[in-house]
């Protein structure tokens, strides 16, 4: 890449025929715009679908009864808290587990990358009821930990563990991260501030695909949480799906929302550092 | 559903039925105590589950056969604290949470499970044998000779319709087949992994010429069915049939009559057991786990299922409990109540499989199913 | 860390393959049934076509995203809207699915008054390819989500230095960009495979397991209500651990080469 650089900065080539213009990035355009247009419809859909089913109150009603309900129900709000709690202690797990393996591994030791792989894609095959008959088996603790949900930290740091990893590896391999380190040693820098000041800056937009996806999945587990019997967020969402019709509905909505309304938080948080740093957009 | 009091016949042989009910008012009824339970329970039992405070039980779904009214009268009778986990859960998993949950106070107490996991669970010894006071009132093929586990309720296979898409209820497995249903029939599960969708083809095999040790025919009309476009592969639940994308689905009776009182206001659902053959019946079983925290207390719970008081909230919840010919021989049903359940004449003949008849029907079943049902 | 994953592996694979005597080959055997090939079947393809479909469609929506032009906050909204719909699968999704395009759904009847059947033009939400529409509502966001640091990555001065070279925007894309981009479109699409390869809510509620897939196959007879056949489970379960490790290993190789030009 760096000769095809050079070269461009040397005398221009002999013009050819057609005049060469200075290259101006493409303009959002019609393309831009019909891809989103289809995009939306299609996502949209089925929100909207599912929401005009939520206000349905019997026969042709159509009222917020079932939105009323549900914002009442402490437990609602009660199940909500617990799996945000989940989900921030996973991120933490996650990011501090992995985010030194895999810059260990990316600069000194590539050879270890295909074992990474093949266990980051474990938890797609292995079914949550052996995960789950796996993790009695081997962990047999003080019941603070056992007893209580933050038990779940540990299965959903694995289930999560495929999406996370996947995330910052495509950061990292978008980064020449050996270069990087070299030039920050080079100017003197010692290790944890290449490490806080170099490589992170340029991971932010990683890393903020794997909080956001650890995030999504936490606040979406049921499986783990159904068996060990904790009362997360999905775990209500089911169990109203179960019983209440409407209700069901507009819980997935209220839940789309507030789970959206996280996600723009974090971003809004993270979209500022990236701005200082000068990402390639 | 004939408000005629005909008696309702029990299943095949085991169970001979009494005399018929009768004109309900003005028969005395016969001498029994009227909460059964108090007669013939160990001593101190009550004073026991109370120190204890608290039930663990799992899988059971408020509206399934009642549970939820069932929970909460037993919490106001003995002032007990209940929690109930897992209300969707499979018999598999009940046993599964047994196992894993072993030894914390989270743990089950009791569990509700199909009778091939009941016999499971047995076997591995799982659970700790109780008779219950009313023990000798209950069929024995639905119970386990020692104990270790009791039949609870039963029912048999129905085909519910919501009215609001469903202009003409469909009254037999013939009629299922007309070309007004396109679409339109479902089942709530893969009938390899949902006991009533299973039930549901055993159904259908009992009244296409097949038996209870024949599931093929079964299956043949489930293909004939997609053929014809009227079979609706997605899973039935109470929000699509309220919601008219499941339209006809076939289910328990108790499942479905719940869907019909869960519907009211919103769509109006009619249930009928289909004609063309006899009835399938499937019944579920109480176990008390080996394991329990709460050992008096899941025993007073026992007690309370098969106490009048309990068996007849099974009945409320639209499943006839295990003790029902029992109760019905004793007059201690109310008519307003047998009012509301499907006609007599279709339970007079109840089909149920024996565990080895169904363990011969999941393997032809797995094995034809795919290859002849095409969606 | 590892531990916590490899053994159950370690174990389902034992218990795949021991029976009352011994060793055995006797669950392994059942796999070759018609149901459990058909299965298998339907899986691979049903991953292999979704994850095809998120990879062109999330990298379409990325491109037009990250353009310079795009109106402000495009971006966080597209993102954080992918996030939570990568993980809005199972019962609602599917339940929104047959409302809108099942065969009594709203737009099917609609399409039916203004005189088109789609159905009766072949398609159905309850095959193969209805399921792949279904899985894209998740697998385009996820590949949105992974694919944006790699897009960000392809600098801008590339692109001009091509153009002044000469190049015309196929040339670009054939020679530059897409060799650059090809390691994170290998490692998107292993993420994405996998990601269908295990669903099972969604399919589920679809269609009851009328199209055999793997997990339904695995959860009915591990926790269903009707039968309990753990060995054969875990035999299934084996067998999707293959195909993943194909798919890594394939992966892999394709890895190799293209980051060849890296030097």
């Amino acid at each position: 890449m760096a000769g095809v650089m050079e070269e461009a900065r040397g005398p221009a080539p002999a013009p050819r025929q057609r005049a060469i213009a200075l290259w101006k990035p493409v303009r959002f355009g019609l393309g831009g715009w019909a891809t989103i247009v289809i995009a939306a419809l299609y996502f949209f859909a089925p929100l909207v679908i599912t929401g005009v089913f939520s206000l349905w109150e019997g026969r042709s009603r159509y009222g917020f009864a079932a939105y009323r309900g549900l914002l009442a129900d402490g437990e609602m709000w009660s199940s909500l808290l617990l799996s945000f709690r989940l989900s921030i202690e996973t991120i933490a797990l996650g990011l501090v587990l992995l985010l030194p393996a895999m810059i260990f591994v990316h600069l000194r030791a590539p050879r270890l990358r295909p074992l990474f792989e093949f266990i980051s894609a474990l938890p797609f095959v292995v079914p949550a009821i052996a995960l789950v008959a796996g993790l009695t088996a081997l962990y047999t603790g003080p019941d603070w930990l056992i007893g209580t949900p933050n038990y779940l930290v540990i299965p959903y740091f694995f289930l999560a563990l495929p999406y996370a990893y996947r995330a910052l590896d495509v950061g990292l391999s978008a980064l020449d991260l050996r270069t990087l380190t070299e030039a920050g040693q080079s100017l003197g820098a010692s290790w944890p501030q290449i490490l806080f000041r170099v490589v992170l800056p340029n991971l932010v937009s990683a890393m903020l695909g794997a909080i956001l996806l650890t995030l999504a999945i936490v606040m979406g587990e049921f499986t783990f949480a159904n068996i060990l019997l904790f009362r997360t967020f999905a775990v209500y969402i089911t169990d109203v799906g179960q019983s209440a019709v409407t209700e069901a509905a507009a819980l997935t909505l209220l839940s789309f929302a507030i789970t959206w309304g996280a996600m723009l938080g974090v971003l809004a948080t993270g979209r500022g550092r990236t701005a200082q740093v000068g990402g390639a957009h | 559903m004939a408000g005629d009091d005909k008696s309702m016949i029990g299943r095949r042989g085991a169970l001979a039925l009494g005399g018929a009910l009768g004109g309900a008012a003005g028969l005395a009824a016969l001498g029994l105590p009227s909460v059964a339970d108090a007669a013939g329970m160990p001593a101190g039992l009550v004073a026991k589950a109370k120190k204890e405070g608290r039930l663990n039980v799992i899988a059971l779904p408020p509206d399934w056969a009642n549970y939820g009214a069932i929970i909460t009268a037993f919490k106001k009778q003995y002032g007990l604290s209940v929690t109930s986990a897992n209300p969707d859960g499979s018999s598999a998993q009940e046993l599964q949470t047994l196992r894993t949950l072993r030894g914390q106070s989270r743990a089950p107490d009791c569990v509700d499970v199909g009778p091939s996991f009941a016999v499971e669970g047995a076997k591995a010894g799982l659970f700790a044998p109780y008779k219950v006071a009313t023990w000798n009132d209950i069929p024995a093929d639905m119970k386990d000779a020692s104990g270790l586990w009791v039949g609870d309720y039963f029912g048999v296979i129905s085909v519910a319709a919501n009215r609001s898409v469903v202009k003409t209820m469909p009254q037999s497995w013939a009629d299922l087949k007309k070309p007004e249903y396109k679409g339109m029939v479902s089942l709530n599960g893969d009938p390899m992994g949902a006991a009533a969708a299973f039930s549901a083809v055993y159904a259908a095999s009992l009244a296409n010429g097949g038996s209870l040790d024949d599931i093929a025919p079964g299956v043949h009309y489930f293909a004939e069915l997609a053929k014809l476009g009227n079979f609706n592969p997605a899973q039935a639940r109470p929000a699509s049939v309220i919601g008219g994308q499941t339209p006809i689905t076939l289910d328990w009776d108790y499942l479905s009559l719940s869907d019909r009182k869960k519907g009211r206001g919103k769509a109006e659902i009619t249930v009928a057991i289909p004609q063309g053959g006899p009835a399938y019946g499937g019944y579920y079983c109480q176990a008390i786990s080996a394991h329990a925290p709460n050992p008096s207390a899941a025993r007073l719970w026992q007690e309370f299922l098969y106490s009048d008081q309990g068996q007849i909230m099974f009945l409320e919840g639209y499943a006839h409990p295990a003790r029902f010919n029992a109760l019905v021989a004793a007059n201690k049903i109310p008519t307003a109540l047998m009012q509301e359940l499907p006609s007599p004449e279709a339970y007079r003949d109840i089909k149920f499989a024996s565990l080895d008849q169904q363990a011969k029907a999941k393997t032809v079943l797995a094995d034809l199913w795919p290859k002849l049902v095409k969606t | 860390m590892a531990a916590f994953l490899l053994l159950p592996t370690l174990v389902l694979l034992v218990q795949a393959f021991s029976g009352p005597h011994g060793p055995t080959l006797e669950w392994v055997r059942t796999l070759g049934s018609y149901r459990y090939r058909t299965a298998f079947r339907n899986s691979v393809l049903l991953s292999a076509w979704s994850a095809i479909l998120g990879l062109a469609a999330g990298l379409a929506i990325a491109h037009a995203v990250l353009r310079p032009g795009a109106p402000r906050g495009l971006r966080t909204l597209a993102t954080s809207f992918a996030a939570v719909a990568a993980n809005f699968a199972g019962v609602p999704l599917a339940f929104a699915f047959i409302a809108t395009l099942g065969t009594l759904g709203l737009l099917t009847t609609a399409l039916r008054s203004a005189g088109i059947d789609i159905y009766a033009a072949g398609f159905s939400l309850y095959s193969v390819s209805g399921l792949t529409i279904v899985y894209a509502y998740f697998q385009v966001p996820l590949m949105l989500i992974v694919i944006m640091p790699a897009l960000e990555g392809l600098k801008r001065e590339w692109r001009e230095a091509a153009s002044n070279l000469g190049a015309s925007s196929w040339q670009y894309w054939r020679h530059v960009a897409f060799p650059v981009l090809l390691p994170s479109l290998l490692a998107a699409f292993v993420l994405l495979f996998g990601n269908a390869f295990s669903a099972y809510a969604t399919p589920y509620a679809l269609t009851s397991g009328n199209i055999g897939l793997l997990p339904i196959e695995i959860s009915n007879l591990l926790s269903g209500n009707v039968t309990l056949a753990p060995q054969v489970a875990a035999a299934l379960a084996a067998g999707m651990v293959a195909v993943m490790a194909v798919v890594l290993a394939i992966y892999a190789l394709a890895n190799r080469r293209a980051s060849r030009w890296r030097g």
